[in-house]
């Protein structure tokens, strides 16, 4: 049996990684001296998901359109003359679209709010287990002062705090906190697609309801653990454990393969957002049916190299080249037009065909329905 | 659920009287509540009042999906290509250009692609689309092939469109003449064409 | 009154219009409608099936009704985006009183006292000047119930000859020369004659855009096998790839139907048997068409010889025809000649009265066809009776209860009623359902005989830009409202179901003009509690007339989708086709099919005459008046809407590129169409769609953007219809945009 190249090249990336964050845990825990015995499931979870997601994302990323962005997108990123504006944008870019998730504001709002809570809500998790599974985040007494505490992370001290303090309240809770930003989202999402009839339409259960209970499990589980700790004097203690671990130890395995995914797919529009930068600078693609503007010359290069690569072929004889280069509008002009000609002496019995002048652009008949144009791509599309 | 194996969406852009019923109705359907996916335009109102109404087709090997960096659009079961999958869509704009029939919408705020997924909302329990509900003209049409082919004497459906060298077959027909034996439509051969219908002098009296 | 209460703006501010939007629950994706209910489109008189959706005494959007035979699902986009005029912010949520002081002009007012006022002042212009000093303008988009008790408010409470109704600038040329040539003023055939036909002719009627789902019919038929011939000025989408096209001069319809009639003669495609057996008159027609040959006819038409001889070869020879006409053809000071012209070519065809044969003439508002049957036309009675004939007037005033004697006679037109404000003849007025500053033609004139008015009182859901004249304005209901009859184009009767209730203080019409009768202390015969009640009391006032809703109940409409009239018996199912042979009326008593004492049909002489005011070198240009889809009559509803306004903002004059050339005018520009009366500006659209001797403008905005400002007020001498489809111009280049440009949205 041969293994196709894209495959063996996403393999030997997820063995590397995979490979790499054993070695990390390994340092990181000072040869597993800080690491717990007891959370050794999640970690191999971990480094299955880990192992998995790169691979997915390796195999992703040889995919003919995928690829193309990511070199583009790297190469305008980097040219040196724009580096540093580039920087400067991306930290803009990823605060909105990242951290503030605008434009799912702009999706709508009660999703924005959703997913808003259960992105910091799993984040901060995250944040906070991640370290202490690997064992790169431990805590001790601070010797002759039992009162404090002394937070190490990859064995550095890194600050100390008192025992009884709100701060160590919040800390120690941190999880708490997660997971009712995750639950305040699971809910709202739930609601959301449980009325919503556009979406009843178009969901899946695998891929979304699935993930939204998942989280939900985690969340409810730990807040069992920390419940059962704090106020029943550890009352079926165990049990729970290991439910949580069930529930994460599977959402980590799903990770790679779901939803989830989307984790790792979504910072490529701050690719996509380079490569615009670059186009919009560059020389614009013009229609060679109707003589307007409707795209950088770049993208459309780009496209039929991808196209080729995908094994379409939308060349075309004559002046024309490639399909690539007629507009939007004026595709969908042709299809009917061209259907008119066939129709050709069965209804009206003068079709005007060839005139000197250039077809015109295509005209959309309601510019302004709903919410008009939305953005100026929508905009060269439409030909408004 | 999907949609019912047996219905088919027809479309005759040579009946349009571009009235605008789909374009208004499509911005009633739940999936897109507020934005309509159906493009309508004049090909040439200097000349002719001809209009086109385009709905997705929902081609067999959509382009729009090939070339998607993000995988975002999917093609269920039942042949439909839906819109972009939202947490996936980052907004690169290649299925726009891409698509041969000019069909996506790009929602730049939003940061996604929005196309018509055929009142899936609708379709998925049986009921016809919104557009091909209301169409006044029958430029739209959805139901069995006994159902429409048994009304349009004149007409023959056909999946296949040529595009240069590429042949694309879609689950949406276009309505040929039935004596007509081209068995798809050659989309360039519109490349010079101005427009259709008739034309005012062709029957006035010059003194 | 002499002027408006407040300046235009501080009205608009006030009461709009305003374009509404979806919003809330009507843009939520998460929301379960209480309940769908089965009704009609409040607009034309297509009444297509609709089915509303209600949540919360609102109506948050529409699900098509697939099981309605005529329309089956389909609609136009003001089908679609009608549910917006329901919550709308103009509404009117009480009665209004004319106050300058008050920021929009008008002042909120108790209902009853509204209803006092209008009492009493009527009370006052009667006794002052006579009864007929009081006039009454009503509305075809009215239910059937409606007008019924709209014409027995005029004729029995308020004993005046004055009220006529806006039917009188739509459907009264076809009316009159239908019941010169047939005896009944109905459409002959259910559409679905139209399909299996070998020709379709469509004269003076943009299928597309005033009567949408037409043209699925006429698509139809084109799939059977048919041919279409299209007459028309401008190239419309229905005619873009029609079999024939014939781009007439606006005005000489009549000339063509002569020239086709005399090539039927000429090469005997004529029906000889149907002619002999079921007409009076044809020799005479046939005397007067030998002077309309061919040449003569393209002269006059404008349409090229062989045009003229395709259509005559097509029409000639064809089995099977549906012909249809609409306000292309009547809108002219010979509507009614145009309209007998084209009667003429179906009768001496034979094609008519039998299967896939028909004749029709497409209604333009909602209820055109009922309310133009049930005596809220000036000269009429219910069941399509006449005023004058005291046999007709009898039974009427027995059903009624009133002493014949005191009936009125007939009235005046519409625009008579306005040139009689001019003389003091009338000195009050009540409007519902009419917006006549808008609708009526010169309507600068008609504006300040509004203003001339001692007293004004306008029923509408929103503040027209006829009651923005008004002393008093009461809140009537909306289509949804209320519940109640029309009759669509096919002559099927239907029903409105009522979604919601009136808002606020708002009143369903029939409650207002009976509270007003009460007020009056003339409440007998004004007591129905429901629209049921009037309908049961409409059905016994048309039995036996022409109109016979007799047999016809709420029940049976429901079961049937519909009943065509006439209906004599509860065991009648309705007459889908007119005049087949053997088939009974009440006027031949079973002689023939058509409704004359001789059951036969009459065909009329109809000499052609040019336009009222014909093109000079002063005004060179013909400018001819129509719609567009999205909007509706006067708007007062459409420009309420916003995704309707959206498509298709602002009038636009279209014009041909070679005209325009000449003209220096391009694409876009700002233009000035003048006329005798008035000017106005607005964009050129220039398109290669339209004849080059003619400009076309939409009708349907108000004030500065009016094209009725600057068309006559000629008048057909035997309907009374306005020529609205020909007058003379000049255009030119504007010097920039006009005033409102800046100062005004573009619904306003």
């Amino acid at each position: 049996m041969t293994i196709r190249p894209e495959v063996r090249k996403a393999l030997a990336w997820g063995t590397l990684v995979t490979a790499l964050l054993a070695v990390m845990i390994v340092v990181g825990s000072r040869n597993l001296a800080h690491f717990d015995a007891a959370l050794v499931a999640y970690t191999f979870a971990t480094l299955f998901a880990a192992f998995g997601v790169t691979y997915r994302y390796a195999m992703w990323l040889q995919r003919p359109p995928t690829a193309m962005y990511w070199r583009r997108g790297w190469r305008f990123f980097l040219q040196p003359q724009r580096l540093l504006g580039n920087l400067g944008r991306l930290i803009s870019r990823a605060g909105s679209d990242v951290a503030a998730n605008r434009f799912i504001w702009r999706r709508g709002r009660l999703r924005w709010l959703a997913h808003w809570l259960l992105m910091w809500g799993c984040i901060a998790a995250f944040a906070i287990t991640f370290p202490l599974v690997f064992g790169w985040l431990h805590f001790t007494t601070v010797p002759n002062n039992f009162g404090w505490y002394q937070a190490y992370l990859f064995g550095f001290p890194l600050f100390r705090f008192p025992l009884g303090s709100l701060f160590a309240f919040i800390v120690f809770h941190g999880l708490v906190w997660s997971s009712f930003l995750v639950i305040g989202g699971v809910m709202l999402a739930m609601w959301r697609r449980m009325r919503d009839h556009g979406a009843a339409a178009v969901q899946q259960f695998v891929e979304d309801m699935l993930p939204l209970i998942l989280l939900f499990a985690i969340s409810v589980t730990g807040l069992m653990l920390t419940a059962s700790y704090t106020w029943m004097r550890g009352y079926a203690f165990d049990f729970i454990a290991i439910l949580h671990a069930i529930t994460v130890i599977f959402t980590l395995l799903y990770m790679p393969f779901g939803k989830f995914f989307h984790i790792f797919q979504r910072p490529a529009q701050l690719g996509a957002s380079f490569y615009k930068d670059a186009g919009a600078r560059g020389a614009s693609a013009v229609c060679r049916r109707c003589g307007s503007a409707y795209s950088s010359q770049q993208h459309i290069e780009d496209l039929i190299t991808v196209e080729r690569q995908l094994g379409y072929d939308y060349r075309v004889d004559g002046p024309v080249e490639h399909y690539q280069w007629i507009c939007p509008p004026c595709r969908r002009a042709m299809v009917a037009l061209a259907q008119s000609q066939l129709w050709l002496g069965q209804r009206a019995p003068q079709m005007f065909g060839v005139v000197d002048a250039p077809a015109p652009t295509p005209q959309f008949g309601n510019a302004a329905i709903s919410e008009g144009p939305l953005g100026s791509e929508d905009k060269a599309n439409l030909h408004f | 659920m999907p949609v019912p194996e047996q219905y088919e969406f027809f479309i005759d852009p040579s009946r349009c009287i571009g009235c605008q019923a789909c374009v208004q109705a499509c911005s009633e359907c739940d999936t897109h509540k507020g934005q309509s996916m159906i493009h309508l335009e004049y090909v040439n109102r200097a000349y002719t009042t001809q209009t086109v109404p385009v709905v997705c087709m929902h081609c067999d090997s959509p382009t729009c999906a090939e070339v998607c960096p993000a995988d975002a659009i999917k093609k269920t079961g039942d042949g439909v290509v839906q819109t972009a999958r939202k947490p996936r869509c980052i907004a690169c704009n290649n299925c726009v250009l891409a698509c041969p029939f000019g069909v996506p919408k790009m929602n730049t705020g939003a940061e996604l692609m929005m196309k018509c997924d055929m009142c899936y909302d609708r379709t998925s329990e049986g009921k016809k689309p919104m557009c091909a509900s209301v169409c006044p003209s029958g430029a739209l049409a959805y139901g069995t092939r006994a159902e429409i082919m048994a009304q349009r004497q004149r007409s023959r459906p056909t999946n296949q469109f040529q595009f240069g060298r590429q042949t694309i077959s879609t689950k949406v027909n276009m309505l040929l003449p039935r004596e007509q034996h081209s068995e798809y439509v050659d989309v360039l051969s519109a490349m010079e064409d101005q427009g259709s219908g008739q034309d005012i002098f062709l029957m006035l009296h010059q003194d | 009154m002499a002027t408006l209460p407040r300046n235009e703006q501080d009205i608009i501010a006030q009461f709009g219009p305003q374009r509404a939007y979806a919003h809330g629950e009507r843009l939520e994706t998460d929301v379960v409608p209480d309940r769908l209910v089965k009704t009609h489109c409040c607009f034309c008189g297509q009444q297509c099936g609709i089915q509303l959706k209600v949540k919360d005494n609102t109506v948050i959007g529409f699900e098509p009704w697939y099981d309605f035979p005529f329309n089956k699902g389909m609609l136009c986009p003001k089908g679609v985006k009608r549910y917006l005029q329901g919550a709308h912010p103009d509404r009117l949520l009480t009665a209004l009183q004319r106050d300058p002081a008050s920021p929009g002009g008008f002042q909120p007012l108790a209902y009853t006292a509204a209803i006092e006022r209008v009492a009493a002042e009527i009370e006052r212009i009667q006794h002052e000047y006579g009864n007929n000093a009081f006039s009454i303008i009503s509305g075809a988009s009215l239910t059937t119930e409606k007008t019924y008790l709209m014409g027995k408010f005029a004729h029995m409470c308020l004993k005046t000859s004055h009220i006529d109704y806006n039917g009188r600038l739509c459907m009264v040329s076809a009316g009159a020369a239908n019941k010169k040539a047939f005896g009944v003023d109905r459409s002959a055939n259910p559409w679905q004659d139209m399909l299996h036909t070998d020709v379709v002719w469509i004269s003076g009627a943009n299928v597309a855009e005033c009567a949408p789902i037409t043209t699925s019919y006429v698509w139809q038929a084109r799939e059977n096998g048919a041919k279409i011939i299209v007459v028309d000025p401008r190239i419309t989408p229905i005619a873009r790839t029609c079999d024939l096209f014939l781009p007439i001069k606006p005005g000489r319809d009549i000339a063509l139907f002569n020239g086709i009639l005399h090539l039927m003669i000429k090469n005997d495609w004529l029906d000889h048997d149907f002619i002999e057996r079921s007409t009076v008159g044809f020799d005479a027609l046939a005397a007067h068409v030998q002077e309309w040959t061919p040449k003569r006819t393209a002269e006059v038409t404008g349409i090229a010889q062989r045009g003229i001889e395709q259509a005559a070869e097509w029409w000639g020879q064809a089995k099977t025809s549906f012909l249809m006409h609409a306000r292309g053809i009547e809108h002219h000071t010979h509507g009614v000649q145009n309209v007998l012209g084209a009667i003429n070519m179906v009768l001496a065809s034979g094609r008519i009265g039998r299967p896939n044969c028909g004749y029709g003439t497409i209604t333009g508002q909602a209820n055109g066809q009922g309310g133009r049957e049930h005596g809220q036309k000036c000269d009429q009675l219910p069941g399509a009776r006449d005023l004058a004939n005291p046999e007709h007037r009898a039974h009427i005033a027995d059903v009624w209860g009133m002493d014949v004697a005191a009936m009125p006679q007939p009235g005046v037109d519409a625009y008579e009623l306005f040139r009689k404000i001019e003389s003091g003849e009338i000195r009050g007025m009540l409007s519902i359902c009419f917006n006549p500053k808008v609708s009526l033609p010169d309507s600068d004139f008609i504006a300040r005989m509004l203003d001339k008015l001692e007293f004004y009182v306008a029923i509408d859901f929103f503040l027209n830009d006829s009651a923005r004249h008004a002393d008093i304005v009461l809140p009537g209901s909306l289509q949804e409202e209320d519940e109640g009859t029309v009759t669509q184009v096919e002559g099927r009767v239907i029903k409105i179901n009522r979604a919601l209730d009136c808002p606020g203080e708002a009143r369903q019409d029939w409650r207002i003009i009976q509270d007003i009768a009460k007020q009056l202390g003339r409440e007998r015969g004004f007591t129905f509690t429901s629209p049921r009640e009037i309908f049961d009391e409409l059905r016994r006032a048309s039995q036996g007339g022409i109109a016979d809703y007799s047999g016809i109940t709420y029940e049976k409409i429901e079961q049937q989708g519909g009943v065509f009239w006439p209906c004599p018996s509860v065991e009648h199912p309705g007459t889908p086709r007119l005049f087949e042979p053997g088939s009974w009326n009440p006027v031949a008593k079973g002689a023939g099919p058509f409704y004359f004492p001789d059951g036969k049909a009459r065909f009329n002489v109809a000499p052609y005459t040019p336009p009222a005011e014909d093109v000079d070198a002063e005004y060179p240009l013909i400018l001819t008046t129509g719609r567009v889809i999205s909007q509706f009559l006067s708007g007062t509803q459409t420009r309420r809407i916003g995704p309707l306004v959206d498509q298709y903002p602002v009038p636009r004059i279209e014009l041909h590129p070679q005209l325009a050339t000449q003209l220096g005018i391009g694409d876009n520009d700002w233009i000035t169409a003048e006329s005798r009366r008035g000017a106005i500006t607005l964009r050129a659209q220039v398109v290669r769609t339209i004849r080059p001797d003619t400009v076309f403008v939409p009708y349907h905005w108000a004030g500065r953007k009016s094209i009725n400002r600057l068309t006559i007020a000629a008048q057909d001498p035997i309907s009374k219809i306005p020529e609205y489809k020909v007058c003379a111009v000049r255009v030119f280049k504007a010097a920039g945009p006009p005033a409102y440009a800046d100062e005004l949205e573009p619904q306003q």
